[in-house]
């Protein structure tokens, strides 16, 4: 949260600064102001679209983060998480950070199936794909082999960094700008997921089965784009 | 260009259609759960294996005449050649099974349930040893959970089987692995009790787990052990018979389940004998 009122501070003091040099009632842009603008845009962009909660997917048991939608239609999206895994059986709790990006190729407006709701409400993405890169903290963890291991002792990258891929479905629905009050979109979601080393599992016994390596979670989207 | 489009309705329709339908599908025949972490060592099912069937073994084999064990090891996630073993192992009428470690290959909680699930296949007690593959991430920590402390030791027929963590790589030298203490704990404790001792480890001295600084010292502590018969170990995924000191005392390697072999050892009255089992 930090991170984000320091990039909104900034984006307000370049924001100022544009008031400022808008003062010089010069009606067509000078080549400084068209940079400038250029640059409020961009950071502007940084600004998170939207506030992500999820449980479950390899990343512990709830997680929670912001992230950005972008891209024709919105079909892209970038998100930061921090997850958290509880003590169970182990030595001590967990935390653990997800950089994930989906993708959502398709959105179906509800409406021109049933034609009783308003247009452009609710919407139905039939697949979403994701993948996304789990870190874990801990002294136990490590991020390669450490060096009292002879060289490709074990035959995987590191305990610490996990790499999914998920797979899944979520509703939208766009609430009426009369009633908005810090969203302007929610999103339902589930998705199906497995990490790395369960699908080298897969490929190094025949034994395991798809039903063993794959879990659900499921998860909301509070958009303000 | 209208119908055209209507064309494309219908056919993206049709797809979205498939899609739908091949999740709902995939919803109903997949899934395990709601998945925390592969290291989250939060334990479904048995734990605490190896003293709930130590307790079996000193009791119902504490006098018998002819021991019969059969010692496994390096199971990694060769699942379907452990559980022809276990099969094997089955018909071969022996009182209990030693596992001398490598349960897991990257140590996730799912494949200890995966090989645990195999082993409960048994029909008979094991208990299984701690092998470096199973310390990583917080492997060590489900192993507790799921078996046990990773020393232990148990009595059969008068003989004393002490089962020794040596993967002190793991550790970076930095705990006390081997554990001369438990040892000499072992050595000295209800000697009344056996007259016999067998050493069960996942590392042999001078592998790359074992603390080979120690070598020499682990192999005259080994001298106070009552009546040592020899020694059994894993992790070399071969099935080597040695004296590795050169002094008489033998040691018995233990093959991987890929490689499709175990031994089975009979302990006589006052002799042992070590078959190599091929299945």
């Amino acid at each position: 949260m930090k991170l984000n009122k320091f990039v909104i501070s900034i984006v307000m003091l370049t924001c100022s600064l544009h008031v400022m040099a808008g003062d010089s009632l010069d009606i067509q842009q000078s080549k400084f102001e068209r940079r400038l603008e250029r640059s409020h845009n961009a950071w502007l962009s940084l600004i998170p679209t939207h506030f992500v909660i999820q449980n479950a997917g390899n990343m512990g048991t709830l997680s929670a983060g912001i992230g950005w939608s972008y891209g024709k239609n919105r079909k892209w999206e970038t998100e930061l998480l921090v997850g958290f895994i509880p003590k169970h059986d182990s030595s001590r709790p967990k935390v653990t950070t997800t950089l994930k990006g989906n993708y959502i190729p398709w959105r179906i407006d509800l409406s021109k199936i049933t034609g009783k709701i308003p247009e452009d409400r609710w919407k139905f993405a039939p697949l979403t794909a994701s993948l996304y890169l789990n870190t874990v903290y801990g002294h136990e963890f490590w991020k390669s082999q450490p060096g009292r291991y002879p060289d490709d002792y074990y035959q995987f990258m590191s305990t610490k960094f996990r790499l999914n891929v998920a797979l899944g479905e979520r509703i939208e629905f766009k609430i009426p700008e009369s009633k908005r009050r810090r969203h302007s979109r929610i999103a339902l979601f589930y998705e199906f997921s497995t990490c790395d080393l369960y699908i080298r599992s897969m490929f190094q016994s025949s034994d395991v089965k798809l039903k063993d390596i794959i879990g659900i979670s499921i998860g909301a989207k509070f958009f303000t784009n | 260009m209208k119908v055209m489009k209507v064309e494309l309705f219908k056919y993206t329709g049709k797809i979205t259609r498939t899609i739908i339908g091949g999740f709902l599908v995939f919803l109903l025949s997949s899934c395990s759960g709601f998945e925390t972490h592969p290291y989250d060592v939060n334990i479904k099912g048995e734990k605490d294996i190896n003293a709930k069937n130590m307790a079996i073994i000193e009791k119902e084999f504490a006098n018998k005449e002819e021991l019969r064990i059969a010692f496994i090891s390096d199971t990694h996630l060769w699942l379907s050649d452990a559980r022809d073993q276990v099969e094997d192992v089955n018909r071969r009428n022996v009182d209990f099974v030693v596992h001398c470690g490598d349960l897991t290959d990257t140590a996730t909680e799912k494949e200890y349930e995966w090989s645990r699930d195999v082993l409960t296949g048994l029909n008979c007690p094991f208990v299984a040893l701690i092998g470096n593959h199973d310390f990583l991430g917080t492997g060590n920590q489900t192993y507790e959970v799921m078996y046990g402390a990773c020393d232990f030791s148990f009595i059969a027929s008068r003989v004393k089987f002490i089962c020794l963590n040596t993967n002190a790589v793991e550790y970076d030298y930095l705990a006390s692995v081997p554990n001369f203490d438990f040892m000499e704990e072992q050595f000295t404790k209800d000697t009344d009790k056996f007259d016999r001792t067998v050493i069960v480890m996942h590392a042999a001295p001078y592998s790359d787990q074992f603390n080979n600084n120690v070598c020499k010292a682990f192999r005259r502590y080994l001298d106070f052990a009552p009546g040592l018969m020899c020694c059994i170990y894993g992790h070399n995924h071969n099935d080597t018979v040695s004296d590795i000191y050169g002094d008489g005392l033998m040691f018995y390697a233990i093959d991987c389940a890929k490689n499709r072999n175990y031994r089975i050892m009979t302990i006589k009255k006052d002799s042992y004998e070590i078959e190599q089992i091929r299945y």
